[in-house]
């Protein structure tokens, strides 16, 4: 579902069956890898988009967790721990973090849920029908991680 | 040629027929028009969305068959992708459903998981036979949406997926 009035109407009606929060982790700069934090969010963005196309009954897909890419290691982990705790008040069992940021990739034993850390692909210059293939097989991948998840929460 | 003097009664006669004329047809034109236009109407079934599928290519396999159009969201023009599985049943029809679950709407997957024959719905486990009708006792309380096929010049084309009515 998405992050929006009628899909979150009916979660609110379903939340027996929405369990997962998929949240992509966006960072933001105005220096020199300004492109690179773009196009970053622009991948991870129809990634996610597309899961969410796929498990639109069980997931939900929340707006990106923006932050500024210089911010200290300790100050982007509390904001996000806030983030994931406010998320298991709302009675998600499952929580997936998307990014494309390596430094996720290094703090992952200090987050509270699933880190899928992807690299970002560039997409700028790519042909639409392309693009879309890319990000399919991309998230083809993902679908049988996440369906996996949920099979190992059954047994 | 001879010379035929149109006498001034008959020029008055010929401007008033021309210009009365042309204002009844004026005001007759709108009418007729919103008279006829339900019948104008193309179909009345919306438009229909040309897909890469080949009819001569289809089996009695469901395949997945993804095609895509432009949508206008308020301001926003975005291409919107959308699937559908197709199939011809014994009679030789073509079928095409909808993967959208009825349940909450995942994507379902021919023969996802393992379960034979069926359309599997991995969220929540819903099940479909081919025809689309959903498996009693699992979440799903409706068929999948089928929807309206055309071919045109050997391609398959797909319109709006409608509700199927399956005892």
């Amino acid at each position: 579902m998405n992050w929006n009035g009628k899909d979150t109407e009916s979660f609110q009606q379903q939340k027996e069956y929405v369990d997962t929060a998929l949240v992509p982790l966006v960072p933001i700069s105005f220096e020199s890898d300004m492109k690179e934090t773009a196009s970053q969010h622009e991948f991870v963005q129809l990634l996610t988009m597309l899961l969410e196309k796929q498990f639109k009954g069980r997931i939900l897909l929340i707006p990106p967790f923006t932050y500024i890419k210089q911010q200290e290691e300790e100050e982007k982990l509390a904001a996000l721990k806030r983030w994931s705790d406010e998320i298991d008040n709302a009675g998600f069992k499952h929580k997936l973090f998307f990014t494309s940021d390596s430094n996720w990739k290094l703090a992952e034993d200090k987050i509270d849920g699933s880190l899928v850390w992807v690299p970002a692909v560039p997409l700028e210059h790519m042909e639409d029908s392309y693009k879309y293939s890319l990000i399919e097989d991309q998230a083809k991948q993902f679908v049988n991680i996440i369906v996996h998840k949920w099979q190992q929460d059954l047994s | 040629m001879s010379k035929q003097p149109v006498s001034r009664r008959q020029f008055l006669n010929y401007t008033l027929t021309g210009v009365g004329g042309f204002m009844a047809a004026g005001m007759l034109m709108p009418m007729v028009r919103f008279a006829i236009d339900p019948v104008l109407a193309h179909g009345g079934k919306g438009e229909y969305h040309t897909t890469k599928q080949k009819v001569d290519e289809l089996s009695t396999k469901p395949t997945r068959v993804d095609f895509s159009y432009e949508q206008k969201d308020a301001w926003y023009t975005s291409e919107v992708t959308q699937t559908a599985w197709v199939y011809k049943n014994e009679k030789g029809e073509i079928v095409a459903l909808s993967p959208v679950c009825k349940h909450l709407g995942c994507t379902v997957d021919w023969e996802g998981s393992g379960h034979k024959s069926q359309f599997y719905c991995p969220c929540h486990g819903g099940l479909y036979e081919k025809s689309g009708k959903n498996v009693p006792g699992t979440p799903p309380t409706r068929p999948l949406d089928r929807y309206q096929t055309k071919v045109k010049d050997g391609f398959l084309q797909l319109g709006k997926p409608e509700p199927q009515d399956i005892a």
